[in-house]
């Protein structure tokens, strides 16, 4: 605790003079100097929209004085004449770990999960958070050791402060402001705790909890509420250090590390529940979800990481790269300029890159691809500046700002500008040495006794070009090197016979280059060039700058089969089709369906409307659109592995970009419940989508829908599979006991909140449990239970738990064994949501039936048909026909099983589930009986939408190939024309199926 | 009729006594004709209205119903006008009998350990009393290509059929094929990592593919030697190969391993090679007509292998390749579970671009002649065994799908199973 007090006050004492050891004791001789500098004649950026030409800048002791035109130099500084150069304010850096020790991590796998004990507890020794991902309580500045080879290296590009921070956990410590200069740690720390830094990646720790990314977010909402509990008297209960420093670090910078576009939305969702606005830093594929990131209003810190093209020479390989992949290649180097022509704010950051070395060839590619210079400096001064609340010290030149400026030969953004200096607190770094003298130009030169030759110095001032010409127009190319005023000299006089070479060591004196040497036969000459004419520069082609053409469109999602336009509702009039209503009327033949305003409007035989587009649905069936019960897909994460999660929300982190979207739409299913997975006995909230397909993930969920929970029993969350018994269950006894625990919790929890009274004055106040609240809400009817079950013993016991604590189980699922308590799940008033055929793959499913379905609902269940599988969802259709042949039920009503029944599981059954005027427009044009297997989805229909569409699917399969073969052969000419192309290879695979080698398959 | 009510009084009757698979059916004592059925003939024909006789477990005839009259005396005649018949359906690359309850190891004799298990043989842990072989029968499915899966090189697959009191009786052709599952091209790392990476080019598989090369060469060499000392059980096992009396079963996916691995076999001098999972053969149709080499594809209920991949490429897989003349069969993988449903995969394909007879053949004389069993079976022709089906509707149409009479070699095999007992029990619980 001192050690944290101490941080704190030092972080209040510096100022911005602070830059030298005048706590330390010296050896040797003091030696403080004017630091007192004058530029003169240069042509200044004083930031990043101020261009000042002939202008002078006055620094002294590393603090900018003065800036501006005609300014008189004053007395005793050191006066550097620029004429022809330029000064920019030195760039910055906010997402850099300069300084500080790599982060080791551990990836998780199913695997070790599976064969050794987790880590279920924190293994931080001290007052710190239960989770030893959130490690808030250092600041970068305690572990920082100054790196003279990153310095360097960031110099060089011109940087000259940088926010670096230690990248380890959700809740990290924080970021420090350090100066690229050279010196002690405590010379080069120009601000400890600058910022607050968060992310979704665990980092270092080694706990269990989490393992998913909804459990990441879910664990960083917990602990901003106990941070927030811990100020307002939580102290009373217990010490922690973590939601100490959280509290204190409130009024900070919060930066949110987040890997891609998702992540971003993600991000700013937590942000906006706690009024937390965060600057995210990006994957740098924020271009193809634009509007939803900048609807964040988030800052934005944005790399430079443009992936090398794929290596596309042999197509069958290059089959295995994702279009878009492919697309990202060609519009990564866009993103910023995107951003900056949407008006987002943004930095740019080092970070991402293979090397640093690229900073800069990335950065101009960004600017041919649209990036306007201005944006650009912004984005690397004053930007960063702002989002440090440094505005006044970094990002510009103006008076009091730290002297940190760069010299360049020309425009910085221009491919062959050169920094010559990078100063930074008022001290010079020499980057490029610049010649005392330009010596370019024409001369008349004589080396020996051989004169009027004619030679051109050309090139850069630092590194000229020459050549001599001969009498004739022969050509002689002279290797050159120039080094303060030191010139050497060496070509060939006869260069088409091949002899050797005459060797010229010189200097400048005045206009003048002369020195001695020696001849290409062996003699020592002396040697003159006098100055004739001024250099004469080519006229630069222009053809590099062009914008590059032809770039692709980003499509909505951004994976195939997405549209360049987010598809939208249309009224429309579906005519002389068979209905299946799934209502009283039952199925009506040669009708016709209105859709208006994303609803049902009409159903009826010949109805006469105007205006609308008209699709013939004769000899077709229209049917309600199929509702998967039990899904996965649309999911960033499934499961986490505590035995009670009822804290993490599907909801938080659904991936709208989920080629399983699309394919179910093409197999009729128009929503679906994205359930937690089976590992634990109390698993996590759902999200209850619609597939909207192009839209973001907020337009995926069902406004206004209840709120649902994935329980499970079992084999699963006994952990059958695993080879180590750590957790408690181990058995369905021990299931029992988690269950009545939780909900006695919970219920405690509802009677502690109802009887502490917050106006009291000595009152602690009862901490808010997202995983308590959550179960409360099962207890006050807000939440609703979808349970993942298979024995007939489990069922009921779950059935006596919750009549004993007075909750009801919304539904089971899987439900193999129901069949044989129908009654019971009856009486309780449960949903049954069942696979039709599913069984001997685990020794729980030993007495599954396919005729359960049909059995459960002649005893009166609701009943649902469910996939728990992307690829089975496509054919729900089919798998609701299987309850007509193991079974007998009527085919209306096995239609039912994935449309009206799921409707009511769910509590939607208002608003979608069956053709009923007012419902939502959520229907399926088939082109055959819906429970034939020859059956086929023409349209998908969602309130309107048409997101599935047979001929405009076979029109996207040749825009796929025509696009594919478009980029590939650009892949081509950029591998042809040298750039390093990257191995073709397939992505990760999508599907979650990782459950099975821990046997939590469901 | 009254064949029905035997049957169902054996049904009972064995469900009450042992709770068990029912009893295996009795060798065919009376000769039997079905007259009136559409039947589908298994290659691609159609008679409408027929009649099929059989006697001692052989098809004897197959004829439009006005062309004979069965004599009531000397056949015991069942009437199954507006039924449709089918060939036995035949599954390839299957793991019944091997695999009862996936997630218990105890109960799984599919995969072996080791590199080269060309000995292995399916045949001997064939478990005739799973009860997943009534469930599957029940849905017309009569025998299976049983084929171990370990391993680079997996062993020796037998095809049984599904009525037997030991796999030495269910032996319908002994030790056919030789499995071998080629090295990926690409390796998945870790896959069951959350987030694993991307998937790399597998380092591993040049040193997979010297071990496969030098099994062969040397198993092509040994077959050559009569009396060899000392015997080498793996080389035995692959002395077939070489001959044309065991077929090369190689298990690839991506379009780059079936090239290679049909090659490799050829080079080999192996005589007959089919590819089994062949997801990527729509890459390389030419390359499949040309070699002559037939595909069994596994489950059509798959997802594409890439996202920009036609949503509906496993559907209308087995289209393109029967178009393209190529000889398709189809599977149902590793999911034993899953084989009651291999009449709908083909009613599937049906959907995707092949007629209903055409998918039919796909699980019939196709699979048959994959198998190297078609001179007995595989279609409704005279001379063949009588491995027949009969459903009240279409076969490959779960709407319609109810089978009622089922023969194996002209033995009536009973349609008891599990499923139907427990559902009869329970029915009983709720008066039903």
């Amino acid at each position: 605790m001192r050690k944290l007090v101490l941080g704190w006050s030092a972080a209040v004492l510096f100022g911005i003079s602070a830059f030298a050891q005048t706590t330390f004791p010296r050896n040797g001789v003091y030696d403080e100097r004017p630091g007192l500098y004058a530029f003169t004649n240069a042509t200044i950026f004083t930031d990043y929209q101020t261009k000042i030409e002939n202008a002078t800048l006055v620094i002294r002791n590393g603090v900018v004085e003065a800036v501006g035109t005609n300014l008189p130099v004053p007395a005793g500084a050191a006066v550097t004449d620029l004429k022809g150069k330029q000064i920019y304010p030195g760039l910055i850096d906010l997402y850099t770990s300069y300084g500080l020790p790599e982060v080791k991590k551990e990836a998780f796998t199913w695997a070790s999960f599976a064969l050794r004990t987790p880590q279920y507890e924190t293994s931080r020794k001290g007052a710190y958070n239960w989770n030893e991902a959130i490690r808030p309580e250092a600041s970068a500045g305690d572990q920082f050791v100054v790196s003279t080879k990153s310095a360097e290296e960031m110099r060089k590009l011109g940087f000259g402060a940088v926010l670096t921070h230690n990248p380890d956990g959700f809740a990290r410590e924080t970021g420090a402001v350090f100066h690229l200069g050279k010196g002690r740690e405590n010379e080069v720390l120009f601000k400890p705790n600058a910022s607050s830094h968060f992310s979704l990646d665990k980092g270092s720790s080694k706990q269990l909890y989490p393992v998913a990314l909804m459990g990441s977010i879910a664990l960083l909402r917990q602990t901003y509420l106990d941070a927030d509990w811990y100020k307002r008297g939580g102290t009373k209960k217990e010490a922690n250090l973590s939601l100490d420093a959280l509290n204190r670090q409130l009024s900070l910078p919060a930066i949110f590390d987040a890997g891609n576009r998702l992540d971003v939305l993600r991000a700013d969702r937590i942000g906006d529940e706690f009024s937390v606005q965060y600057i995210i830093k990006t994957g740098g594929d924020e271009y193809s979800r634009l509007e939803e990131v900048k609807a964040t209003g988030a800052p934005l810190i944005v790399p430079l990481n443009f992936p090398q093209p794929y290596d596309v020479q042999d197509p069958m390989d290059a089959s295995a790269v994702a279009i878009n992949d492919m697309k990202h290649w060609e519009l990564a180097p866009a993103n910023a300029a995107t951003l900056a022509k949407a008006n987002i704010p943004f930095a740019l950051t080092t970070a991402d890159l293979k090397s640093k070395a690229e900073f800069w060839a990335n950065l101009r590619k960004a600017i041919e691809h649209g990036l306007d210079e201005k944006s650009a400096l912004k984005a690397l001064t004053t930007t960063p500046a702002t989002l440090l609340k440094m505005e006044n010290q970094l990002g510009s030149l103006k008076k009091g700002a730290l002297a940190n400026f760069i010299i360049t030969s020309g425009n910085l953004f221009e491919s062959d500008n050169v920094i010559y200096d990078n100063w930074i607190a008022g001290k010079r770094y020499v980057v490029t040495e610049a010649p005392a003298t330009d010596i370019r130009g024409e001369y008349a030169l004589t080396v020996g006794d051989k004169s009027g030759l004619k030679m051109t110095v050309g090139g850069k001032p630092e590194k000229p070009e020459i050549k001599i010409l001969t009498g004739d127009t022969t050509k002689i190319n002279v290797k050159a090197s120039l080094s303060n005023s030191l010139l050497s000299l060496a070509f060939d006089p006869n260069p088409k016979s091949k002899g050797s070479e005459t060797r010229l060591t010189g200097w400048i004196a005045g206009k003048t280059l002369k020195g001695e040497g020696i001849s290409a036969d062996g003699k020592p000459v002396k040697w003159t060039a006098t100055y004739t004419a001024p250099f004469r520069a080519e006229a630069k082609k222009d053809s590099a700058k062009t914008a590059p053409k032809d770039l692709g469109k980003v499509v909505y999602p951004y994976v195939a089969y997405g549209s360049e336009k987010k598809l939208a509702a249309e009224d429309m009039l579906i005519r002389d089709a068979t209905v299946w209503t799934s209502e009283n009327e039952g199925n009506l033949t040669n009708t016709d369906v209105l859709i208006r305003g994303g609803k049902i409007a009409r159903i009826g035989k010949n109805l006469s409307v105007a205006g609308v587009k008209v699709i013939d649905g004769t000899g077709k069936h229209l049917t309600p659109g199929i509702i998967d019960e039990h899904s996965h897909i649309a999911t960033a994460s499934i499961n986490e592995l505590q035995a009670v999660t009822a804290e993490v929300r599907i909801g938080d982190n659904l991936n709208s970009e989920d080629i399983n979207i699309y394919r179910q739409l093409a197999g009729g299913v128009t929503a679906a419940q994205i359930l937690h997975g089976s590992a634990n006995p109390i698993g996590g909230q759902s999200a209850l989508i619609k597939l909207r397909w192009g839209e973001g993930p907020e337009n995926l969920k069902i406004k206004g829908a209840d709120g649902f929970i994935k329980f499970a029993l079992g084999e699963n969350v006994k952990q059958s599979s695993s080879l180590v018994s750590a957790r408690f269950p181990q058995t369905r006894m021990g299931v029992e006991q988690v269950m009545m625990d939780a909900f006695i919790r919970a219920k405690e929890y509802e009677k502690a909140l109802k009887s502490v009274n917050p106006r009291e004055k000595d009152a602690v106040p009862v901490r808010r449990d997202l995983e308590l609240e959550a179960l409360a809400e099962i207890l006050n009817r807000k939440r609703f239970i979808t349970c993942h079950s298979y024995v007939q013993s489990e069922i009921n016991m779950l059935l006596k738990v919750a009549d004993s604590l007075g909750f009801k189980v919304n539904t089971f699922t899987h439900i193999l064994e129901g069949y044989k308590l129908a009654d019971k799940m009856k009486a309780h008033g449960a949903s049954a949501s069942t696979f039709a055929d599913w069984w001997a793959y685990k020794m729980e499913v030993q007495d599954a039936i396919p005729y359960n379905a049909a059995l459960m609902h002649r005893v009166g269940v609701n009943v649902c048909i469910n996939s728990d599988d992307a690829e089975m969802a496509r054919r729900l259709n089919q798998e609701a026909a299987k309850v007509v042949k193991y079974g007998g039920v009527p085919e209306e009503e096995a239609l039912k099983m994935v449309t009206l029944n799921p409707a009511k599981a769910l509590h939607l059954d208002s608003r979608m589930g069956s053709i009923k005027v007012g419902k939502d427009a959520d229907v399926v044009l088939w082109t055959d009986h819906p429970l034939s297997i020859y059956a086929k989805p023409e349209k998908t229909i969602i309130e309107g939408t048409v997101y599935f569409d047979a001929e405009r699917d076979a029109k996207m399969r040749e825009e796929i190939k025509t696009e594919r073969l478009r980029i590939a052969n650009k892949m081509m000419n950029a591998k042809n024309s040298g750039a390093a192309a990257q191995t073709a290879q397939p992505k990760p695979s999508q599907d979650v199926h990782c459950e099975t080698i821990i046997g939590l398959e469901e | 009729m009254k064949n029905i009510s035997i049957t169902l009084l054996i049904l009972l009757t064995t469900s009450k006594l042992f709770g068990q698979p029912p009893v295996v059916a009795k060798l065919q004592a009376k000769p039997v004709a079905l007259v009136g059925g559409m039947a589908h003939i298994g290659n691609g024909q159609i008679i409408g209205n027929s009649v099929i006789l059989f006697e001692n477990g052989k098809i004897t005839e197959v004829a439009e119903a006005g062309r004979t009259t069965p004599d009531p005396a000397r056949y015991e005649v069942i009437d199954i006008t507006g039924k449709h018949i089918y060939p036995g359906l035949i599954a390839p690359n299957s793991r019944i009998g091997l695999d009862e309850v996936g997630s218990v190891k105890a109960t799984r004799d599919n995969s072996e350990t080791g590199v080269v298990n060309a000995s292995v043989r399916s045949l001997v842990s064939y478990n005739t009393d799973s009860e997943l072989i009534p469930v599957t029968r029940s849905n017309g499915v009569l025998l299976a290509q049983v084929a171990p899966e370990g391993a680079v090189v997996s062993g020796t697959s037998s095809v049984v059929q599904f009525d037997a009191w030991n796999w030495e009786d269910a032996a319908y052709r002994k030790d056919d094929g030789l499995f071998v599952n080629w090295p990926d091209y690409f390796s998945r790392g870790n896959r069951f990592a959350e987030g694993a990476g991307p998937a790399k080019k597998n380092e591993a598989r040049a040193a997979v593919l010297q071990e496969l090369d030098r099994t062969l060469t040397d198993g092509l060499a040994y077959s050559q030697i009569r009396n060899p000392v000392p015997v080498n059980l793996k080389l035995e096992a692959m002395r077939g190969l070489y001959d044309g009396r065991k077929t090369l079963f190689i298990r690839a996916d991506y379009a780059k391993e079936i090239i290679e691995g049909v090659q490799f076999a050829r080079q080999h001098n192996v005589k007959k090679v089919v590819v089994v999972g062949a997801t990527d053969a729509w890459m390389v149709v030419d390359f499949l007509k040309e070699n002559n080499v037939p595909v069994i594809l596994n489950a059509l209920h798959r997802l594409p292998t890439r996202e920009e991949e036609d949503v509906d490429m496993p559907y209308k897989l087995p289209a393109l390749l029967h178009k393209a003349g190529v000889l398709v069969g189809l599977a149902y993988g590793d999911q034993p579970m899953q084989l009651r449903n291999l009449p709908f995969v083909a009613g599937n394909a049906a959907g995707y671009g092949l007629t209903r007879e055409e998918a039919l053949m796909l699980v019939t004389s196709n699979n048959a002649r994959i198998l190297g069993i078609d001179g007995r079976t595989g279609t409704l022709a005279v001379g063949k065994d009588a491995n027949i089906v009969v459903s009240t509707g279409d076969l490959l149409d779960m709407r319609f799908s109810d089978v009622t009479h089922a023969f194996i070699s002209g033995r009536q095999i009973s349609l008891d199973n599990k499923h139907k007992r427990l559902n009869n029990r329970f029915s009983a619980k709720y008066g039903f």
